[in-house]
């Protein structure tokens, strides 16, 4: 717990630091690791319920494209909160399909999902195909650190609700259908709603995180919006971090974003083969993720 | 409360394991369901619960068909399930397993549950603390036992809890429900294991090919010739 706080301090003070020339680029990196630790945390909230989610990158492209195709007309945060809700309502779409699916089914059915969803980013005629959709800056631009900050929001709601998860009569409920659907259900666990719920909140976070990460790029398009790489990312920081927890997405996020900038600094070309090699490291040699370090007990 | 199974008939897809079974549990009584491996017990526990649907037939509680009702709903009107093999949750301390039980059934008796499990099972409350996973067998089955209780059921399906116990603590897991029958839960128990059931027992059934076959008193039931030969090899 004081290690979650400790970390989202550092984020909000981290822009009054003196960080000399590297200012601009460890900004830049931390904004990356706040949009995608609270994907993390977004996946790992279903991911408590036994779901293995593929389709996050697609709920993430989905809030993109929400920012970008209504933000002109709405502003920002309008456009925020409606692509974050766009997101949310296909994931209850794909959740009244889907949802009676267990584990390895479900994983197949999301990433199905996630296809078609791209496939409508290419096709549609006001997406703007394959070319891309432009999005416009957050605020009209007139402030720089704006998606920093609104990075740094998206990230204290996917803590927040992690902590609510966490703590209460919710996440007995989650643990207990993650760990035996039909034990749940005779404890008095209503399953379907509490997968349906986790799936909600889900992919509402990670549509939030997506479109703050569209008015960062200012450019969105179907393969990088939708790419089935984020997707990855979403659940690979979680297990590197340790699953069903707040601090290990939170903690993996910092780290693996972090690691992943760096290494692409110095090393440049090839950057993803020693990334890809500390991964395997990992899930070798740290089965409960960082949290297994510090001798946390996860069930 | 008194739970009526009526005419049930049911199977997984097209494979029919109950052929029209029917059997009462009154309040405060210990029933026993006896049968060889493969006779539809667990079935029907399942049939009863909710976790599987009914192809004919209707399962009543104090007279009101259950038809329709998910499981969650029919733990929440005080119907207990006690599943084949335990199905705790390992990596969960007692004291967790057992909260688990209280969280969604009586959330607001979770203190008088603890003290009922406890005073039932003292074994447990020295192992409070202690990871589920890492119980003996004998104890995990008590858990098991108790985090049923602790949702306050009025009637209690448990299913082979003696499995994999030694003569000894059989008999102590079973002497446990026939103490909570007596504070007036109808207790259905399903076991293999005739002999200690029929010790224990107010009535019983014994179930063979998706039939009850037999039903009465364990007196007559352990006098009775196919019994005595098929069950308690005399």
């Amino acid at each position: 717990m004081r290690a979650v706080l400790g970390l989202l301090l550092l984020f909000a003070l981290l822009p009054f630091l003196p960080l000399g020339d590297w200012r601009a680029f460890v900004l830049d990196v931390g904004f990356f690791v706040q949009v995608l630790a609270a994907l993390a945390l977004s996946w790992d909230l279903v991911a408590r319920t036994g779901q293995l989610s593929l389709a996050h990158g697609a709920f993430f492209g989905l809030g993109a494209y929400g920012v970008g195709l209504l933000a002109p007309e709405l502003g920002t945060l309008p456009a925020l909160l409606l692509g974050a809700l766009l997101a949310g309502l296909s994931a209850l779409l794909l959740g009244a399909v889907a949802l009676r699916l267990h584990g390895l089914y479900f994983a197949i059915a999301s990433l199905a999902f996630s296809e078609v969803l791209r496939t409508l980013a290419l096709k549609l005629p006001f997406a703007g195909g394959p070319i891309g959709l432009p999005v416009p800056p957050a605020l009209g631009g007139a402030w720089p650190l704006a998606p920093y900050f609104l990075g740094l929001g998206v990230l204290l709601l996917a803590v927040a609700l992690s902590l609510w998860a966490e703590r209460g009569a919710f996440g007995l409920a989650q643990a207990a259908t993650r760990q035996s659907e039909a034990v749940a259900r005779v404890l008095g666990v209503r399953v379907v709603r509490v997968k349906l719920l986790s799936l909600f909140l889900g992919s509402l976070t990670a549509g939030l995180a997506g479109g703050v990460y569209g008015m960062k790029t200012l450019f969105l398009n179907p393969y990088d919006a939708f790419s089935l790489a984020r997707a990855v990312e979403a659940l690979v920081i979680p297990i590197f971090g340790g699953l069903y927890s707040t601090l290990g997405p939170l903690l993996g996020g910092v780290l693996l974003v972090s690691l992943e900038q760096a290494l692409r600094l110095w090393i440049q070309e090839g950057y993803l083969v020693v990334y890809g090699g500390i991964l395997v490291l990992a899930i070798l040699f740290l089965p409960k993720g960082l949290l297994g370090l510090l001798g946390g007990r996860r069930g | 409360m008194r739970l009526e199974v009526k005419d049930l008939a049911t199977g997984y897809g097209k494979a029919q394991v109950l052929f029209g079974v029917s059997l009462e549990v009154k309040e405060g009584e210990l029933v026993a369901l006896l049968g060889a491996n493969g006779a539809g017990k667990t079935t029907l526990l399942r049939a009863v619960s909710g976790l599987l649907r009914p192809w004919q037939g209707a399962v009543l509680l104090n007279g009101r068909d259950l038809k329709g009702l998910s499981p969650a709903r029919r733990a929440r009107l005080a119907l207990g399930h006690v599943p084949e093999g335990r199905q705790l949750f390992p990596l969960m301390t007692v004291e967790e397993n057992l909260r688990l039980g209280a969280a969604f059934l009586a959330p607001r008796r979770e203190k008088e549950g603890y003290e009922r499990v406890y005073a039932l099972f003292p074994r447990l409350a020295e192992r409070r603390r202690q990871l589920a996973g890492t119980l003996s067998g004998g104890e995990q089955q008590m858990l098991a036992i108790g985090r049923a209780l602790m949702g306050f059921p009025q009637i209690l399906l448990v299913d082979e809890p003696s499995l994999g116990l030694s003569p000894r603590l059989a008999e102590e897991v079973l002497l446990a429900l026939k103490e909570v029958a007596r504070g007036g839960v109808g207790v259905l128990l399903v076991e293999q294991n005739v002999a200690l059931s029929l010790e224990v027992a107010d009535r019983a059934y014994v179930m063979e090919q998706g039939r009850i076959v037999l039903e009465g008193s364990p007196q007559r039931l352990s006098a009775d010739p196919r019994v005595r030969e098929a069950y308690l090899s005399l």
